[in-house]
Formats: structure tokens, sequence, C-alpha cells
């Protein structure tokens, strides 16, 4: 029995007349503390895919269920790791996590919830700029501390909407290593959104392809059984991950050729129109 | 380390202006700073020098009922009798609670004073006959010449015409009756003769105006003279009038006198028996009552320029109060609900653009519905009618950011308060309001400034005492120092208004957060 699932979701923008179906026959099954990477191309609906899983998006027709229940609306159990961050400026890092803290666990006193605020900037090391607001801070420890407000809520499952995205290849490696590392230590069920299928191959037990929009849908699974922990520099020479990053790289450019077959061709007929001599008018 | 600390101040309180003085003390960047004191600092001073000179050029040339424009020396000695006024008027005031030894030395120091001053003023009396027998010896002087002249031809003009005239009449008595072109000839030596008065006439004004104009030819020593004799004078009375209220007319001594009289009265009451002895009774009686009014009296103090403009703060600020306590309410039903802005949006567009001078008779009416004792309510109707005329002008341009502001709120914030599972009131105060508070702020600065503006036409047209009554006042009064008051309150205005806006620009960046809007 799987523990995240979505079932024959539909989900399309804008009014009738012009709609666009951007996800269509979605299904999804995700095991308890699974980390399942969707890589995808841009534009072809990840964050939509995101929105439905956390339910702040309800899909046209089909069901998102977690743990048994319908999901109808968002919940603090499905922690978001928005791709832009998220934080909110005129609060100070630790004010940011408080708010959450706060928010999913009442019944905390004060000292216990400073305590456990403490414990998640430590997890993502940001100690020293506990009391700095997000303007003082880079695009990587900005993102460091929406990865432990969304942690510090302690949710079932972390939806992850291409988080590393903005960042630079070092800070982004950085970070990869320090969320594997501490989803090794906290284990839990993690959808992790990405365009990048070294870091998908690095971080996930399953990677899942996403083919492009519009009406995207989900592609085969593409298990990922090399050992943890993973280390960056030596599974570049591992043939196993060689050949899986081919296999999934293949296959993307495949559905990406055979999708551009498929889709319409526009075929848009140039107004005949000559650009005006000025030289002429003013003479 | 200091110098940031410094700069930091000067960028918190708005002073951004004077951060390349800092630097420079410190030597960095000599250069770049030196020419950012060039620019910032150096060029905005000439360009009020300029401003000034031009002032002092041209307002002289402009001569009006209550004399010539004011040039800034003028204006300045203007403020200088603002503050002489105030001080001396709170002296008396203290003069009349004081009592015990301290009157008695105060009445000592008056008394010298008065003393030391009759002297100069005999002293300036004297200079300024002196200095008006120069004048008058001058104007005589200049003025003998052009009299000598002004006498000799009127009387050869007068003696002129009567010789013309007798020609005339001898020609017309000589006319025969069918004589057509002699009579043609006596009509146009009749024109001529007229043209001839004119011209004389004409000629002997040109000299009578050059005569007047050095009649009232003004000897710049005398007037200096009379000006400080004046000033003098004034000092005088006040003197004479302290002198008063260290004296008789002070309260206690006031109070000591009503004592001794009632004192008298009852005497006289209880020595006395018969039908006279009811009258007696309430004579004591009114004579106690009059002392407890005496007690409870208050020397009654004009108020001066400076009292005046502590009361127009107090009423911007309350108008300010009032309009902040409608408008963000308001502007945030406003930003959450398409609904109410919907509502609300004729509403908004009907009457932000009413003036204030519309606004204040109608509020003034009403507000004295609900007052019918006006001089003993605990405030002022025309007080409270400014404030609401204020706040009525004032309260939209916060309405209208904080709705803005409101419903601006990206929508990254929303999606975190879902996650969260918020409730309706955390996410207001929690993501929200606080989103939205730098534009609240920003339409806050400019309401502030908008109240400040209408205040003084309120004050003005409500006579509620403040800023605007002065004007007023001294607009009635029409003296030539009243109207060099007026520009004293220009500059006043123009400063506070400038301390306002500072002040609601380092609020607003308090609470911006990322980039701070930079206001000048």
């Amino acid at each position: 029995m799987s523990y995240l699932k979505m079932n024959q979701v539909n989900i399309g923008f804008g009014p009738s007349s012009e709609r666009t179906e951007v996800l269509k026959n979605v299904n999804l099954e995700i095991n308890e503390n699974e980390f399942v990477a969707i890589v995808g191309f841009s534009g072809s609906g990840k964050s939509t895919l995101i929105n439905l899983l956390s339910g702040l998006a309800l899909p046209d027709s089909g069901e998102v269920i977690m743990a048994g229940k319908r999901v109808l609306s968002a919940h603090p159990d499905r922690g978001v790791v928005f791709q832009n961050y998220s934080l909110l400026p005129w609060l100070t890092v630790a004010g940011n996590i408080e708010l959450a803290v706060k928010q999913v666990f009442p019944e905390m006193t004060a000292a216990q919830r400073k305590e456990h605020v403490e414990k998640y900037v430590d997890m993502v090391s940001l100690t020293p700029a506990l009391l700095k607001r997000p303007s003082e801070l880079s695009g990587g420890m900005r993102q460091r501390v929406s990865v432990a407000r969304t942690l510090s809520m302690q949710p079932k499952v972390l939806l992850m909407d291409e988080p590393f995205s903005a960042l630079d290849a070092l800070t982004r490696a950085n970070l990869q290593d320090e969320l594997t590392a501490i989803w090794s230590k906290e284990k839990r069920t993690v959808v992790f959104i990405t365009n990048d299928v070294d870091e998908a191959i690095l971080m996930a037990d399953r990677i899942i392809p996403l083919t492009p929009g519009p009406e995207a849908t989900l592609g085969p699974n593409f298990k990922v059984d090399l050992d943890r922990p993973r280390d960056r520099a030596a599974i570049n020479h591992n043939n196993e991950f060689i050949a899986l990053r081919n296999k999934i790289n293949q296959y993307l450019i495949k559905i990406k050729e055979d999708h551009e077959q498929l889709s319409e061709r526009h075929n848009l007929t140039c107004p005949d129109l000559q650009p005006i001599d000025l030289r002429v008018m003013y003479k | 380390m200091l110098k940031y600390k410094l700069i930091k101040t000067l960028d918190i309180a708005g002073l951004k202006v004077f951060e390349p003085i800092i630097r420079l003390a410190y030597w960095d960047e000599p250069e770049v700073q030196a020419k950012k004191i060039f620019l910032f600092i150096i060029i905005p001073i000439l360009a009020f020098l300029v401003f000034l000179g031009l002032w002092d050029f041209i307002a002289p040339r402009h001569t009006t009922k209550s004399g010539e424009v004011p040039t800034p020396p003028v204006v300045l000695k203007a403020w200088d009798g603002i503050l002489i006024f105030h001080n001396r008027e709170n002296q008396k005031m203290a003069d009349f609670t004081l009592s015990g030894e301290a009157r008695k030395n105060a009445l000592l120091q008056v008394e010298a004073e008065l003393q030391k001053i009759e002297e100069t003023i005999a002293h300036s009396d004297a200079k300024l006959a002196e200095l008006k027998n120069t004048q008058e010896a001058m104007v005589l002087k200049k003025l003998a010449p052009l009299e000598l002249e002004f006498d000799q031809k009127s009387t050869e003009f007068n003696n002129a015409e009567k010789l013309r005239d007798e020609a005339l009449k001898a020609f017309a008595a000589s006319i025969a009756a069918d004589d057509k072109t002699a009579k043609l000839k006596l009509l146009e030596q009749v024109k001529q003769s007229n043209i001839k008065k004119d011209q004389e006439r004409v000629f002997l004004n040109t000299l009578k105006d050059q005569m007047n104009s050095i009649r009232s030819f003004v000897y710049k020593p005398a007037k200096l003279a009379l000006s400080e004799n004046s000033a003098l004078m004034a000092e005088r009375q006040y003197l004479l009038k302290r002198k008063d209220l260290l004296s008789d007319d002070n309260r206690f001594i006031k109070v000591d006198d009503a004592k001794e009289k009632l004192k008298e009265k009852e005497d006289d009451f209880l020595n006395s028996s018969g039908s006279s002895l009811l009258v007696k009774a309430k004579s004591v009686i009114r004579g106690e009552e009059s002392i407890l009014r005496i007690e409870q009296s208050n020397y009654a103090k004009p108020w001066t320029f400076l009292d005046q403009i502590v009361r127009s703060l107090g009423c911007v600020f309350l108008g300010f109060a009032v309009a902040t306590i409608i408008a963000i309410p308001l502007g945030i039903l406003c930003g959450l609900s398409p609904v109410f802005m919907a509502a609300m949006m004729p509403l908004i567009s009907l009457f932000k653009p009413v003036s204030p001078i519309v606004w204040l008779p109608i509020i003034f009416i009403i507000v004295g519905g609900f007052i019918d004792d006006p001089e003993h309510a605990i405030m002022h109707p025309a007080f409270i009618s400014s404030a609401l005329t204020v706040a009525l002008c004032s309260l939209w341009p916060t309405l209208v950011n904080t709705a803005l502001g409101v419903a601006s709120i990206e929508k990254d914030y929303l999606n975190v308060a879902k996650v969260l599972k918020l409730g309706f009131w955390s996410r207001l105060f929690k993501i929200v309001i606080p989103s939205a508070l730098p534009l609240i702020f920003a339409g806050l600065r400019i309401s502030l400034g908008v109240g400040w503006m209408v205040l003084i036409a309120a004050e003005l047209l409500s006579s509620s005492e403040g800023i605007g009554k002065f004007v007023w006042d001294m607009f009635n009064n029409g003296s030539s120092e009243t109207f060099a008051q007026m520009f004293v309150v220009v500059f006043i205005v123009g400063i506070v208004g400038l301390f306002l806006d500072r002040l609601m620009i380092v609020l607003q960046r308090s609470v911006s957060f990322g980039s701070n809007p930079s206001g000048l």
C-alpha cells in the first residue's frame, strides 16, 4: 500500500474556449520514507504537480491520496520548499521558522520552541545568521532557511519544487549533500522536483520523468540502486551511474522529439509588409 | 566602528546628505566626497543664497498699503519681535502669581530697569528730536529753490493769463456781426490760449510733485532712531505692566487687599445691630466670594505665535490620528475583499477631491450641534472641526495605499500561510499587514503632508487658535510689521512640514524590508 498516491489526475487552466490541459492522466505511487525525484523540462507543469500534491491546488478530476485520505487542502503534514524560498522578509531567520513552529506545535512552551528553532537552524548550519533578515542573506542561505522552516514543521511528506535551481553550482552541490545527510538521519517521504538528472540520481531512490507539456504525464520509473552514502566524486566513475544517466537522458531526448513531432505545427503566414523608405517621405 | 555607526545613524534619520562630510573626515575617497559635498550641500546653499539675494533686491521695489514688501532682514527682525512678545507674555503671566520675597525682589529689579530705561528714553528722545531737525533742515534746504521757482512761475503764469484774457476780450469786442473769418480766428485763439494754460498747469504740477517727494524724504538715521525709540517705548510699557502685575495687580496682593477689606466689614458687622445688620451680612458674604474668585483668577495671556505652533501640531496630530484609525482598517477591508472595494470605490472617488474649504463649514456646524457651551467644552469646537477637516482630507492617501498594499501581497506569502494553515486573524496580522506596512507608511507620509497643508487653511477659516489664525490676524492688522510676520509664517510652516516629513521617512524606513526607499 503506497503512502502518497495520485489517481488519474487531470488539471488545466484557462477559459473553456482556449483551455490548456497542463497535466493529464497522472498516476503516481510513493512509499513511505521514499525519496522520489521527478525530472522534467521547463514549462511541463512540475510546479503544478507540487501544488496538487501539497493541496494548494485541487485537480479537475482524479484524486490525490495521502495515508488513505484524500488531499483537499494544504496542511503542515505536507511541507513545501518553494523554488523562490518564500521567506517573509520582515521576519528574521529565527522569526520565519518560529512562525511555522508556533503554528504546528502550539503546545510548546517558549523555551521548547526556541530550542526547536535553534535545532533546525543548526541542522542547516545557519546558527550565526539566526537573527538576520532574509535580505541580508545569500540565495543559498535563504534556501537553507526555507528548508529548515519546512523541516521544523516535521512534515510527514517533504515536497520540494526545484529548490536548488536558482543557486550556483557550488552552493547547489553543498546543499544537495546536506539535504541527503539530513534525510538519511530523519527519514521521511520526499518528492523532489528538478531539471538536473545528475542531481536526481545522486539523491533519489527512484526517478520519474515528466513528459513535456501541455498534457504532461509521468513516464516510466527508473530505480536508482546505488549504495548510500553516494560520493559525488567517486560516482562519476561508477558504471551503473553512467548507464542510468544515459538511459534517462536518452529517454528524455526521445520524448522531447516525439512531442515535437506530434505537436501541431502552426504555419503562420507572414503578412506582406515592406519597410517604408523615410528618405522618400522627407525629401 | 564609529564611522559606520555615524553613517548608519544619519541614514536612519534621513540625513544622508551629510554622509560625505563624515566620510571626508575619515579621508575616505576625498575626491568623491568633495564632489558629493559640492553637489548636495554647496549647490543647495548657493541656490538658497541666490534666492535670498533676489528677494532682497525685488521686494523693496513694490510698495503696498502695509509698506514695502519685507526683505529678509526685516523678516528676521519680525521673528525677533515674535519671540520678544512670547517671552514678555510668559514673564507677565509668571509675575501675576509671584508672591513673597520673590515678588519683592522682582519688583525692585523691574523698578531699577524702569529707571534705567527712562534715562535711555530721554536720551533717545533728544537724539530723535535732533535728527528730525536735521531732516527738516535738509528738506528745507532742498525745497527752498524749488519753492522760489514755483512762486515766480505761478505769478508769471497768472500775469500772462490775465494779459491773454484781456487781449481776447478786446479782440472779441472788435469783431463785426457778419465777419465770419474773424469769428473763426477768435475760436482758434481761445483754443490756443487754453492749450497754453494747460501747459502751464502741467509745468506747475511737476514742480509740486518734485517738492512733495522732497518733503517725504526720510533721513535714514532719523528713521532708525524712530524705530529704536518706539522699541524703547514698548519696553517701557511692558515694564510698567510688569510693575503693576508685581504690585497692585498681583494675585496675592489683590487677595490681601480683599482680605483686609473683609476684615473691616466683619468688624463693622459684629459691632453693629439693628436695621443695617442684614445689609452688612450680605456685604461680608460678597467679600468672601470675591476673595475666592480672585484666588482662582489667572493672567489673561493672549496666544503667542509659539503657543499657536504647538497647538497647530496638536491639531494636525489629532486629525492625523483620526484619519489613520479610519483609513487603515477600511483600506485593509478594501484590499481583502473585492466586493467591499467595489462598494467603497464610488465614495472614495467622490469625496477624495473635495476641498477642505468645503468640508470645514459643514463639519463646524455639525460639531457645533454636539457642543452647547463652546467656552467650557473640553476641546473647543473650532479645534475639533479643524482636526476633523484635516482627517477628512488626509485619510485618502492612506486608505488607497493600504488597499493597494493588502491587495498586492505576494502569492508566495499566501502559499506559506496556506501550508501553515494559518487562521484568518493570524494570516492578517502575521502575513498580510506586515507585507503591506511599507506601502501603508508611504500613504501615511503623504497623508501627514496633506493634513499639514489643509490645517492652516482650516484654522484660518474656523478661527481655531493656531498658525492659520495667526496669519489671519496678521492680515487683518495690516501693519508693515505684521506683513513681515506673515513671511515668518511661511518659513515656520515649511520647516515644520519638512520636519514632519522626515519623521515619517524615518518611520517608513523602520518598517520597510529589503531595498530601502530613499527619500529627500
